[in-house]
C-alpha cells in the first residue's frame, strides 16, 4: 500500500472532521431550532452533495479557486498560490462534500431532544448557550459521534472531488482512493486489492462502531437512513 | 397596590381556547385552581417566558419590572426573568446525577460554597437521601417528580438577583401518595416562607389548596372566575366533597 497516500488520507480526513464539527454544530442547532423557507433552503444546500455527482462540485470549486473569478484571485493572493491542486484546496472540497454527513445526524439528534428539557434548563436560569452545552449536546452525544465518524469515513472514501480538484500529486493530493485508481490503471491488481481491502475493512469497522452506539438503533433517525 | 408581587394581563388563543386573564399576586403562595384545559399551564408558561402570548403585559416585583409587554414590544427571555419553574413533567437531565440535577440552577459562586448545606437541606426536606448519586433513569415517577420540584426550589433559593424570584410549580405533587404529599407540602411552605420566595402553583387538588391556606385564583375556560382566600373561593367544592364523604 502507498503509505504516503494513507498518511495523507488520514490527515485530510482528520482535519476535515474537525473543521466540519465546528461548522456543523451551530448550523445543525440552527436548522433544528425551527421551520421556514430560510432553513429549508440552507438544508437543501447542505444536502446538495448527496445528490450531485462529485465531479460537479469539484468542477465549480476548481473554477471558484482559479484565477478566473474574484474569490479565486483573492484566495491566490491570500495563500500565495492557487488552492486547486493543493492540500488546502482538497480540504475545502472535502468539507463541502462531507457537510451533509456531519450536519444531518446532528440535526436528527438535536430534534430528538425534547423541547421540555430546554425549557427546564431555562426555567432554572440557564442561558441558551449554557443549555446547549450542558443539556442538549450531552443528550445528543451519540449523534455527535455518528456525525464525526461519518464525516471522517466519507472523506476517506471520496474520489470525484479529489480527482477534479486535487489531481494526483504524491504527498499533497494523492489520497488512497486515487492511489487505488492508479494501481488499477497500471494493472497492479495485487496492490490494488490490498488498498481496496484496507478501505473496506476500515469502512466496515466505522459503521459497526456507529451501530454499536447507544441510541442509534432506538431512534432510527436520518443518520440511519444515510448509512443504509 | 404597593405590595403587589406580580401583575398580569394576558390574551391568547391556544387550541380552541380563547384566553383573557388578568390578576395581581399579593400573597406569598397563590394557587391557580381549575379544570384541565382551562388555561392554567398557559398562564405559567407565559410568566416563565416559554410562550409568546398574542397580547400580554406582565410586571414583577416592587419595582414593577416588565417581563413582557407586547404593546411596547418587550419580551425578556426566560433565563433572564426573576422566575424559577418546575413543569408538569419532571424533565430531569438524564446524564446528570440527582445531586447534579439539584445544583443545576445554582449560580456558580453559590455552588462554590457561599450557601453551604442548601442542597443537603433540600435533599432532606424532599426525603431524597440515598438517591443523590443515582441517575434519573432508574428512579420512580414519584421520585423524579420530587427531584424536579426540589431542583426548582434550590434554584429559587440560590437566586442571585436583587429581588426574590417567583417560583412557578405546575402540579408539583400530583401523583404522590397523600401522606407524603402532605408532609412535603408543609415542609415546602415553611421553607419558602423562611426564604421569602413567593409561589404561584397550579393544582386541581382541593386538599392541596386547603392545606396551604393559600390565596386561590379560580380559572375556567380561559377566564378568572374568582380570586380570594381558599375558604371563600373553594367553599362550594369543599361543601360538595364533604357531602359526598358523609353519604358514603
Amino acid at each position: 500500500m502507498d503509505l504516503e497516500a494513507l498518511w495523507l488520507t488520514l490527515r485530510l480526513a482528520a482535519t476535515t472532521t474537525m473543521i466540519l464539527l465546528l461548522i456543523a454544530l451551530p448550523l445543525a442547532w440552527w436548522i433544528a431550532a425551527g421551520r421556514g423557507v430560510a432553513r429549508a433552503l440552507v438544508q437543501a444546500v447542505v444536502a446538495l452533495p448527496l445528490v450531485l455527482p462529485p465531479t460537479v462540485l469539484g468542477f465549480y470549486l476548481l473554477i471558484a479557486m482559479g484565477p478566473l473569478t474574484a474569490p479565486g484571485r483573492l484566495l491566490i493572493q491570500l495563500f500565495g498560490h492557487p488552492l486547486a491542486f493543493s492540500f488546502e484546496g482538497l480540504l475545502i472540497g472535502s468539507v463541502l462534500y462531507s457537510l451533509p454527513f456531519a450536519v444531518q445526524p446532528l440535526v436528527a439528534g438535536f430534534e430528538s431532544v425534547d423541547q421540555g428539557y430546554v425549557e427546564a434548563a431555562a426555567g432554572l436560569g440557564a442561558s441558551p448557550w449554557r443549555t446547549f452545552f450542558s443539556v442538549v449536546l450531552p443528550m445528543a452525544r451519540s449523534s455527535l459521534l455518528t456525525s464525526a465518524v461519518l464525516a471522517f469515513t466519507h472523506t476517506v472514501g471520496e474520489f470525484g472531488v479529489v480527482l477534479m480538484l486535487g489531481g494526483n500529486i504524491p504527498g499533497a493530493t494523492r489520497t488512497l482512493s486515487i492511489s487505488l485508481y492508479d494501481l488499477v490503471e497500471d494493472s497492479n491488481y495485487a496492490a490494488a486489492n490490498r488498498t481496496a481491502l484496507a478501505l473496506v475493512v476500515f469502512a466496515m469497522a466505522a459503521l459497526v462502531l456507529i451501530y454499536l452506539l447507544p441510541g442509534v438503533r432506538r431512534s432510527r433517525g436520518r443518520q440511519a437512513d444515510l448509512v443504509r | 397596590m404597593s405590595d403587589s408581587l406580580l401583575s398580569l394581563s394576558l390574551q391568547h388563543r391556544v387550541g380552541g381556547l380563547s384566553m383573557d386573564v388578568a390578576f395581581t399576586l399579593t400573597h406569598p403562595w397563590t394557587v391557580l385552581f381549575g379544570p384541565s384545559g382551562s388555561g392554567k399551564t398557559t398562564v405559567l408558561r407565559a410568566i416563565a417566558g416559554f410562550l409568546r402570548p398574542d397580547e400580554a403585559s406582565i410586571t414583577y416585583g416592587p419595582n414593577h419590572t416588565t417581563l413582557i409587554d407586547t404593546r411596547r414590544h418587550i419580551f425578556v427571555p426566560a433565563h433572564r426573568r426573576p422566575v424559577r419553574s418546575a413543569g408538569q413533567a419532571a424533565r430531569l437531565f438524564p446524564h446528570r446525577s440527582v445531586r447534579q440535577n439539584l445544583t443545576y440552577g445554582m449560580v456558580s459562586d453559590a455552588k462554590s460554597g457561599a450557601m453551604p448545606g442548601l442542597v443537603d437541606e433540600i435533599i432532606s426536606l424532599f426525603q431524597l437521601e440515598g438517591l443523590q448519586d443515582r441517575r434519573p433513569d432508574g428512579l420512580s415517577g414519584g421520585e423524579q417528580q420530587r427531584i424536579s420540584v426540589a431542583r426548582a426550589v434550590v434554584a429559587a433559593s440560590a437566586y442571585a438577583g436583587p429581588e426574590k424570584p417567583l417560583l412557578l410549580l405546575d402540579e408539583p405533587f400530583t401523583g404522590l401518595d397523600a401522606r407524603l404529599r402532605d408532609e412535603l407540602l408543609e415542609g415546602l411552605r415553611e421553607w419558602l416562607a423562611r426564604w421569602e420566595v413567593p409561589v404561584l402553583s397550579v393544582t386541581h387538588a382541593l386538599g392541596e389548596a386547603f392545606q396551604l391556606g393559600a390565596e386561590v385564583i379560580r380559572i375556567a375556560d380561559g377566564r378568572v372566575v374568582r380570586q380570594g382566600p381558599v375558604a371563600v373561593v373553594l367553599a362550594e367544592e369543599r361543601r360538595r366533597l364533604l357531602e359526598q364523604l358523609r353519604s358514603e
